[in-house]
């Protein structure tokens, strides 16, 4: 209660406090202010014990004035008992006040010996941290002392001379022989000196080393440089060197590449490669020669054959070397171009396990034969893969490019198929100019065809290795004839290029690869390539025409053909070799065996008036070295064929057999054309000297416009089939 | 080439056939000039193979084609292109083909030399007779080989002759249509039968021309143009037509059989009549000439033989059917 009383009186006290310090100073200026707060003055005036007497008394007294009120009040007298009562009150009243007043000295007295305690604590506190300051420093400086005491000098881990030496070896003025013999310290001192000077001096050189040594660098980095830079100007006077290299004829730096490579082919292209390249060379100083003199001095030369002007070229062999070359100016382009394609690195790895493979194969073959039930599922499979690694070829392949006169250029890739022995070859060309391509040219120059029959009967669709058909039998392809597309054509020449020779009819026979059976073939054969491409260009173009109705007859062929020409080509389209063979005028060609699969087929129509002939075209892959060959149906007055007719026979034979003489310029790719001019003439010639027949009334409807000696001719009755050229009349032949 | 020789023997025409006086050797003769000694006894043997019905030699005899060719007890005569030219049997079957001696009959210049299409000989005189091209009849005297004369009437070219033994007469067909009989001991034309005229056998749409020719006493036959007909010569009149369409290129008598052919594969076999008794079908499309081996010498080599627009020969051993073909 008492401390409640306190807490509410608190501000009151506070107040009090402040007031004292004025009170103190004021307490001489107003007694009446001063006693109001005198109270804790008053404090120190008062004993406590007797205080705690007084308290003691007054809970006495008031403990007796209640119990005599208690008495009072239970005796029950009102009048009398409430003014005692009332006394006792007072009384009470007035003990109370004293009460309260030794309770608010007990506050101030409690209030003080706090502040005492307070006061005291503080000053105890204030020197416990100067002692614990003290402490402090005490413990840093007795470290700082141990620590000053295990200092080691640095001099102590230098190695010095030893006493000896060094009073032996420094001079007298470092030394101090006198000063330092008896000092310890001293003699420490000069032996550090001396150390020093002569660290300093070894410094010395070694800078001076150090800087010799950067001088040797720099010479030998000078000296690098000049050689590094010596490289490169090699590498642009090889540069430089190329043309000279070529205009003297001398490719020696690709040369040089390509035999590199050329160590990694199979034996059969690496024949073809060195033949061809050979050849290519030879041929490069030797075309010059022929393309000027040549054919200058045979200006048409007629039927004659190609050996004859090979005979006449000078061999590559016989040609005067250095001096002629000089002479020529350079040569941009070489007929033939030789290079390998294909990874090098896989042929490396090829060569590596030569045999292993391959004993696989017959052992997981044996496996397979005894398991074959169990595996029936796998087998197509297993056979799949087998056949694949059959007709795997080798990862080079050798490349030529054949250039013709008119830049077309024959690309042919020769590829070797390694488990088979054979080579195989694409063809592909391309020309300077597009071309325009005519509905009928279509398989003209397709890679499939272009190269067929360039001997004759070398269709390159068997294998021409006699052994392959037993390895065929073992996996199951029947001929290599599906396959060709994919791996190219294995003609004979190109085995005979390959250096391969295959016995006709011996099964079984070591074929090794020959350079002479290449080079014997080289020539022919890339005679025969270029001339192929040519002649197959040349069809192009005039299939082109043809396809119009217009019978391209060129200028120097003209001599061939009378002025006039009446009947007019109408139709010039491709057909299949089944359509041909089912023709009824066509019987003879079949059954001679002059319309094989690899021939091409056309239909030609030639009209005058109403009469129509249709010309069935062969036309042997080798044109125009192998003529194409007519069969030729008239319809006018009746159907008339070979069969029934002597001239349509004659006519026929005309085309077919006089070939020659309508082949043109050399190298007679006109053939075609010409050919179908002739049949143009010739429809006209058995028209017009057709025999008016009397009992028919009317003109005739070809009235005879050619000049002809004779109607007929022979037994047969033949007409005058045969132009003379400056006169232009028709005569027999 | 062997494109080029194949051509060659699928547009071959063999013109003419002889047998040789021993009767055992077969001459043809093609369009490409060439001849061709086949050895009938080599392929009629019981051993025969392949290679017999090849020809033992080919020779290039002419530049033209060979028209026609005779034996004489020694030579081969062929013509074609102008001359004839005589080659030894004897030779020949030695492989050895040079020609003997050729003649060229006197022609009139002209632009080209005209064909020779059919000799003749008349062995009682000795003579060659010649026709073709020039519309002439030379004679040659075969002992001194000069032309003595020749006859003239033909409008048109000379394509066949025939001779009428018993009385020394040549019969020539042309391209004019007319069949002239010639007196040889009087150099003469004696007769004229002009067939076209005739309307039994003329064919205009065919032309007028005779191919054919062929005579026995006093029967002739003829075709080519017009239809193949009989005729009586001292009447001059046809007697019987032959209903044959094509036109006939060679005409025969056989017995009393008339064998006949030309366009279309067979060999036909008349009767007197005009009934046709057989056509035995040969291999070439169209047939020019037939050959009968009738010598003496060699019995068993009697074949008739028949060859035309291919280069195959005929022969057939009896006249039912063909036994095999010789072939270029």
């Amino acid at each position: 209660m008492s401390s409640e009383s306190s807490k509410k009186r608190k501000p009151k006290v506070i107040r009090s406090d402040g007031a004292p310090a004025e009170g103190k100073r004021t307490r001489s200026d107003t007694e009446q202010e001063g006693k109001y707060y005198s109270e804790e003055a008053e404090v120190d005036l008062r004993d406590p014990g007797r205080d705690y007497e007084l308290y003691k008394y007054t809970c006495q007294e008031l403990q007796r004035l209640m119990a005599e009120i208690q008495d009072l009040k239970s005796r029950g007298g009102k009048d009398a008992q409430a003014v005692e009562i009332e006394d006792r009150r007072i009384q009470s009243c007035v003990h109370f006040m004293t009460l309260k007043k030794l309770n608010r000295l007990a506050h101030i007295r409690l209030k003080k010996g706090r502040d005492q305690t307070h006061e005291a604590k503080q000053k105890v506190d204030a020197y416990h941290l100067q002692l614990q300051n003290l402490l402090y420093e005490v413990m840093h400086l007795q470290k700082e002392i141990t620590k000053c005491l295990e200092f080691k000098s640095k001099h102590e881990e230098i190695d010095l001379v030893s006493l000896e030496e060094f009073y032996k070896e420094a001079p007298p003025d470092i030394s101090k022989a006198e000063v330092t013999m008896g000092d310890p310290h001293q003699q420490t001192l000069a032996r550090l000196d001396w150390e020093l000077e002569q660290r300093k001096r070894l410094a010395e050189k070694y800078r001076e080393c150090l800087s010799n040594k950067e001088k040797i660098l720099k010479e030998i980095e000078v000296k690098k440089e000049y050689l590094s830079s010596l490289q490169p100007r090699l590498n642009s006077i090889m540069q430089a060197s190329l043309p000279v290299q070529e205009y003297l004829f001398m490719p020696f730096d690709q040369a040089h590449k390509q035999y590199e490579t050329a160590r990694h082919l199979p034996p059969p292209l690496y024949v073809l490669f060195v033949q061809a390249t050979a050849y290519g060379q030879a041929c490069g100083e030797c075309e010059a020669g022929r393309e000027e003199g040549l054919w200058e001095q045979r200006p048409r030369p007629g039927g004659t054959g190609s050996t004859a002007c090979r005979g006449k070229l000078p061999g590559p062999a016989q040609k005067p070397s250095a001096h002629r070359k000089s002479s020529q100016p350079p040569r941009q382009d070489k007929m033939l171009s030789v290079a390998i394609e294909g990874s090098v690195d896989e042929a490396k790895a090829l060569f590596k396990p030569p045999e292993d493979s391959q004993d696989d194969e017959s052992d997981s073959d044996a496996e397979e034969e005894q398991t074959t039930k169990r595996r029936r599922p796998t087998l197509g499979v297993q056979l799949d893969d087998k056949r694949k690694e059959m007709l795997k070829r080798h990862p080079l392949s050798v490349l030529l490019d054949l250039k013709c006169k008119d830049d077309s250029v024959l690309h042919l890739t020769f590829y070797y198929l390694m488990n088979l022995n054979i080579m195989t070859v694409k063809a592909r060309v391309t020309t300077a100019t597009e071309l325009i391509t005519p509905i009928s040219a279509g398989d003209l120059l397709s890679p499939d065809s272009v190269l067929s029959c360039l001997y004759p009967g070398d269709h390159g669709k068997k294998t021409p290795n006699p052994a392959n058909q037993y390895q065929f039998d073992k996996v199951g392809i029947l001929t290599l004839r599906d396959y060709v597309l994919d791996l190219g054509h294995p003609y004979l020449w190109v085995q005979k290029l390959g250096g391969l020779h295959f016995p006709k009819e011996q099964p079984q026979h070591t074929v090794i690869t020959d350079h002479s059976l290449s080079a014997s073939h080289m020539e022919t054969t890339m005679k025969l390539l270029k001339t192929r491409v040519q002649s197959r260009l040349a069809l192009h173009k005039q299939f082109a025409s043809l396809e119009h109705g217009i019978v391209p007859v060129t200028s120097d062929c003209h001599y061939l053909f009378p002025a006039k020409v009446v009947s007019r080509l109408v139709k010039w389209v491709t057909i299949a070799h089944e359509d041909y063979t089912e023709l009824h005028f066509t019987k003879d060609i079949v059954e001679a065996g002059l319309a094989g699969d690899t021939n091409l087929y056309y239909m030609a129509l030639v009209e005058r008036g109403t009469a129509k002939l249709q010309a069935a075209v062969v036309l042997n892959p080798g044109y125009s070295s192998i003529p194409p060959i007519f069969q030729l149906c008239l319809n006018w007055k009746g159907e008339k064929t070979n069969n029934n007719d002597d001239n349509i026979r004659a006519m026929e034979s005309e085309v077919n057999v006089c070939y020659k003489e309508l082949c043109g310029p050399r190298p007679g790719h006109q053939l075609l054309t010409n050919q179908l001019q002739r049949l143009c003439v010739l429809l006209d010639v058995y028209l017009e000297t057709e025999s008016h027949d009397d009992s028919v009334e009317g003109p005739k409807e070809f009235p005879q416009e050619k000049m002809c000696l004779r109607l007929f001719r022979g037994p047969s009755r033949i007409k005058p089939f045969k132009y003379n050229h400056p006169q232009g009349f028709f005569s027999h032949r | 080439m062997e494109v080029f020789q194949a051509l060659q023997r699928l547009h071959m025409t063999i013109f003419s056939q002889s047998v040789s006086p021993c009767g055992k050797f077969l001459a043809a003769g093609n369009n490409y000039g060439q001849i061709a000694i086949f050895s009938l006894s080599a392929a009629l043997s019981s051993e025969a193979k392949e290679e017999s019905k090849k020809p033992m030699v080919t020779f290039q005899a002419h530049d033209g084609p060979v028209y026609s060719m005779v034996s004489t007890d020694r030579h081969l005569l062929s013509a074609g292109d102008g001359e004839v030219k005589a080659w030894l049997w004897a030779e020949i079957l030695k492989k050895g083909c040079k020609e003997l001696w050729r003649r060229q009959p006197p022609y009139r210049t002209s632009l080209e030399v005209p064909e020779i299409n059919a000799l003749l000989l008349v062995p009682k005189e000795n003579l060659l007779i010649l026709a073709g091209g020039d519309c002439q009849l030379h004679a040659m005297d075969l002992e001194t080989g000069t032309f003595m004369w020749a006859l003239r009437g033909h409008t048109d070219y000379i394509h066949c002759l025939a001779l009428r033994e018993r009385s020394p007469e040549v019969l020539s067909g042309g391209e004019d249509g007319a069949v002239r009989l010639w007196d040889l001991r009087t150099a003469k034309e004696v007769q004229t039968i002009e067939v076209y005229k005739h309307e039994e056998c003329s064919r205009p749409h065919n032309g007028r021309w005779i191919g054919c020719l062929a005579t026995d006493s006093d029967w002739m036959v003829c075709g080519g143009g017009p239809a193949l007909t009989l005729w009586h010569l001292r009447s001059s009149t046809p007697t019987t037509v032959f209903p044959m369409r094509a036109p006939q290129k060679h005409v025969t008598f056989y017995q009393d059989l008339i064998l006949s052919a030309g366009q279309g594969r067979c060999v036909n076999q008349w009767q007197l009549s005009g009934e046709l008794k057989a056509q035995v079908p040969g291999s070439s499309p169209g047939l020019l000439s037939l050959s009968l081996n009738q010598q003496p010498a060699a019995p068993e080599c009697k074949v008739l033989t028949a060859a035309g627009n291919s280069c195959r020969v005929d022969v057939f051993t009896n006249l039912g059917y063909r036994a095999f073909s010789l072939s270029f």
